[in-house]
């Protein structure tokens, strides 16, 4: 049996860290899931000018602060890009990379989608276009699959879908490291669309369509209703309510995620809202 | 009871009045949480729907017949006719929503 945690916070913003800080002072064990850098847009913001008590201070200190903060309470960030919680009545399944967790309750504080879908790809998921190399790249075994890769975790899953299939087309955007496998052909095209018939069947390109049978789209963020299926969702934030509860009992959601102002100090404020909420929870259960 | 469909055979879901088929694989993740879901599912709608599952790995011709591309996929019949399908896990109250809204 694995160690069910009491409560996995997911997001390592000022959202997650506040949440995490206030669940480990009520003596809670906690599972803190996401980039150990933590939050990459933390680091590079500039300045933040409005968190009382640290005026002027640059992403970068911040985000020391924070770390210094966690580190002072011996929590751990434990790395990793979730791809999918699962709601199982009194617990939570928690997928990331080959592993999955289990918690009691669980804060969601993973900030907000950037980018649209691609045309196409909303059409064809789960018709050839899928977001989970581990859970769908069994089908496509022996045949071509393409990574459109958005993100840095998206090369060792192009790299796994190279021992199943025949070949494997890897699209890299932005600063998506480079996977090695022999039958991994890089092709530094954007991707465009992808189209199909029935079932998708090609990324389409600046320079044209790149036919395949399976095609990958893996991104640092996907919707949280993607990630949580059965969640509700107002447009592209969570709907919750002043305790940060959402529809499903027991799931929290905070900062970025649980909408506007996209503010540091407003997410820390939800994320401590959001584990009193998870703490209240689970002494009712 | 969630009955295991074998050697490609789902003839006794389609006779059914009512069934559901769930196509997953033992490697794939919501697959394995799924299957819970649709354990308990099978008791609370006992007498209305038939509960299969079809491994994709040991049925590949059902799997194809129904162009299956992700899993899990569940799939619902009325009288033999398929009516529904849904792919992906979903919470137990969503799935069995799902399904009584297909079953009509």
């Amino acid at each position: 049996m694995p160690q069910r945690y009491d409560i996995a916070i997911i997001g390592t913003g000022p959202a997650g860290i506040s949440a995490a800080i206030t669940a480990a002072v009520r003596g809670k064990t906690i599972l803190l899931l996401g980039p150990a850098a933590l939050s990459e847009k933390l680091s590079r913001a500039e300045k933040i000018e409005n968190y009382p008590g640290l005026p002027a201070i640059s992403g970068a200190d911040f985000a020391r602060a924070l770390s210094a903060h966690l580190d002072s309470l011996g929590i751990r960030i434990t790395d990793g890009r979730v791809g999918a919680v699962y709601a199982m009545g009194d617990w939570f399944g928690i997928q990331a990379g080959e592993t999955t967790y289990e918690a009691s309750a669980v804060i969601l504080a993973c900030g907000v989608a950037q980018g649209k879908p691609l045309p196409g790809e909303e059409e064809f998921l789960g018709r050839g276009v899928s977001y989970c190399a581990t859970c769908d790249g069994r089908l496509y075994r022996g045949k071509t699959a393409a990574v459109l890769a958005y993100c840095a975790e998206a090369a060792k899953e192009a790299e796994f879908l190279a021992t199943l299939c025949a070949r494997v087309l890897y699209f890299p955007v932005g600063r998506a490291p480079i996977p090695r496998a022999e039958n991994i052909e890089v092709i530094r095209e954007l991707p465009r669309a992808i189209a199909g018939e029935g079932k998708a069947n090609a990324v389409l390109t600046d320079a044209g369509a790149r036919e395949a049978d399976g095609i990958f789209v893996l991104r640092d963020a996907v919707l949280p209703e993607r990630l949580v299926p059965g969640l509700a969702t107002e447009g592209e934030r969570v709907a919750v309510d002043l305790s940060m509860r959402t529809n499903l009992p027991g799931l929290f959601a905070c900062g970025d995620a649980a909408g506007r102002p996209y503010q540091y100090v407003k997410a820390a404020g939800q994320g401590n809202t959001a584990a009193l909420s998870a703490v209240e929870y689970l002494s009712k259960r | 009871m969630v009955t295991k469909i074998e050697n490609e055979k789902m003839e006794k879901a389609l006779e059914a009045k009512a069934a559901v088929v769930d196509f997953s694989a033992t490697w794939c993740g919501p697959c394995r949480m799924l299957a819970p879901v649709m354990e308990e599912l099978s008791e609370e709608l006992k007498g209305k729907v038939d509960f299969y599952n079809a491994d994709t790995d040991e049925n590949p011709q059902l799997a194809g017949k129904y162009n299956i591309y992700s899993i899990p996929a569940v799939l619902v019949f009325k009288d033999g006719q398929l009516v529904g399908s849904s792919v992906g896990f979903r919470p137990k109250a969503d799935m069995k929503a799902f399904i009584e809204s297909k079953l009509g």
